[in-house]
């Protein structure tokens, strides 16, 4: 009846990729993508649900990898940063990110641009303070928060804002 | 080097075999939130780690009459997202707003908050100004009610036994009583709430017909504080009586000083916070 394994084989659809691997009961997604992928645009900070710099798309939804098993990722869909790039709104937002000079060690903006989108995809005119609210479990230690803001902002609103 | 062995159950009646046989050493699994960080700083001693986040049994919110019934793998997230809560239950409306941040709100389910029993649990305050019951199942024992109030036992600890699963939380919807919830964290996102207050309240013009204060934080188990409640049954609202509430509240509760807030702090803060949640439910 029990059929429970320490080691479990799995195929997670990868920015449309299907990937295939053996994976330990424990492991999370996050080290199935990074560590058994080599999908290293996902970033590992905390690796304890704080800092949000491995936030994915997982089944629709923008959650952070580090927070995920990867054997319950078994015939599920991901996307990460990488492969959202021919996506136009993460496009625009790549651009805005640049234009306002929102990247400073650059270490939290994978996540942070997943988060945008996810915001952005939702509620396709927030508020300043709704993306400020989106990007909540996104922490940047260079504190760059303004930058980051503005640029989503300016993508939500359309119109090119140069200085922030 | 931990061992853990992984399952994933099609669904609750093979989940609940499961739990039957292996005992102590399982350990249910759905939105990780708690249980991955746990694992990742070796809190989780060796386990079979029960998958239940595929099972669509667990899922939904249902309005059966005026009751309430929310599957225990309905995510925070979507409680945020629900009109039957935001409609019939403003106060956990409000608390699953400020739990955590929109990511782990993706994540986390209603009932993994309430397995993981925290005293600082921001959803379990309001459930228990609601008087929530929650369904616990069991191949021993079938189905059984377990009222909110007598479900936490200390810090971490409920009477959920280890063959036992949450499968739901349900509240009887009360158009007639408003109410809030109210935290006062650190920080707006990812706090843990230093203190947390859920009221809910009747009111028969100026006069509290029937109210129901919990807090959350302030005792080993997040608590109902009904020697306020009885004070302010049949009271007129008015600064005087809401003083006496504010100080009558600092007797029932026994916080304690942690990283987050001395026991003094977290006192004065009960009174101040019950006072505000009161008025904002007078609006």
């Amino acid at each position: 009846m029990l059929n429970a394994k320490q080691e479990i084989a799995i195929k997670v659809l990868v920015n449309g990729a299907e990937l295939k691997s053996t994976v330990a009961a424990e492991s999370t997604l996050l080290d199935f993508l990074r560590q058994q992928s080599g999908i290293v645009d996902v970033k590992c900070g905390c690796n304890k649900g704080d800092c949000g710099t491995c936030t994915v798309v997982y089944e629709g939804q923008t959650v952070k990898s580090c927070l995920v098993l990867a054997a319950s990722a078994n015939n599920k869909e991901v996307w990460t940063l990488k492969g959202l790039e021919d996506d136009p709104l993460m496009k625009k937002l790549q651009a805005s990110f640049v234009r306002h000079g929102a990247v400073q060690c650059g270490f939290c903006i994978p996540g942070m641009l997943v988060s945008s989108r996810g915001c952005l995809m939702r509620n396709p005119q927030p508020s300043r303070s709704e993306i400020r609210e989106a990007i909540s479990g996104n922490l940047c230690r260079c504190t760059g928060y303004q930058k980051i803001v503005a640029a989503v902002w300016a993508v939500a609103t359309e119109t090119p804002n140069e200085g922030a | 080097m931990k061992e853990y062995s992984y399952v994933a159950p099609a669904s609750v009646g093979e989940c609940l075999q499961i739990l039957h046989q292996t005992d102590r050493a399982a350990r249910i699994t759905a939105g990780c939130t708690n249980l991955l960080p746990n694992l990742k700083s070796n809190k989780i001693p060796d386990c079979v780690l029960v998958d239940i986040s595929g099972l669509q049994e667990l899922k939904g919110i249902q309005m059966e009459g005026q009751t309430i019934r929310i599957g225990a793998l309905v995510t925070i997230d979507q409680l945020v997202h629900s009109t039957e809560i935001e409609q019939g239950a403003a106060a956990l409306w409000q608390a699953c707003q400020r739990f955590a941040d929109p990511l782990v709100r993706n994540r986390a389910t209603i009932g993994g908050n309430l397995a993981n029993a925290s005293p600082a649990a921001d959803s379990v305050t309001p459930l228990l100004a609601m008087k929530a019951s929650v369904t616990v199942e069991s191949v021993a024992d079938g189905k059984r009610e377990i009222p909110i109030e007598s479900f936490f036992v200390a810090p971490g600890k409920s009477v959920l036994r280890c063959d036992e699963l949450i499968t739901a939380i349900s509240f009887v919807s009360e158009p007639e009583m408003n109410s809030c919830f109210l935290k006062f964290g650190l920080r707006q996102a990812m706090a843990i709430s230093v203190i947390n207050v859920a009221v809910a309240l009747k009111l028969t013009g100026n006069r509290i017909a029937d109210i129901r204060i919990a807090l959350g934080a302030v005792s080993p188990v997040a608590m109902r504080a009904k020697q306020t409640e009885s004070f302010l049954i049949g009271q007129e609202i008015s600064p005087a009586v809401l003083d006496k509430a504010a100080e009558l509240v600092k007797s029932e509760i026994c916080p304690i000083s942690d990283l987050r807030a001395s026991k003094e702090y977290r006192t004065l803060m009960a009174g101040v916070l019950l006072r505000r949640a009161i008025e904002a439910v007078l609006g």
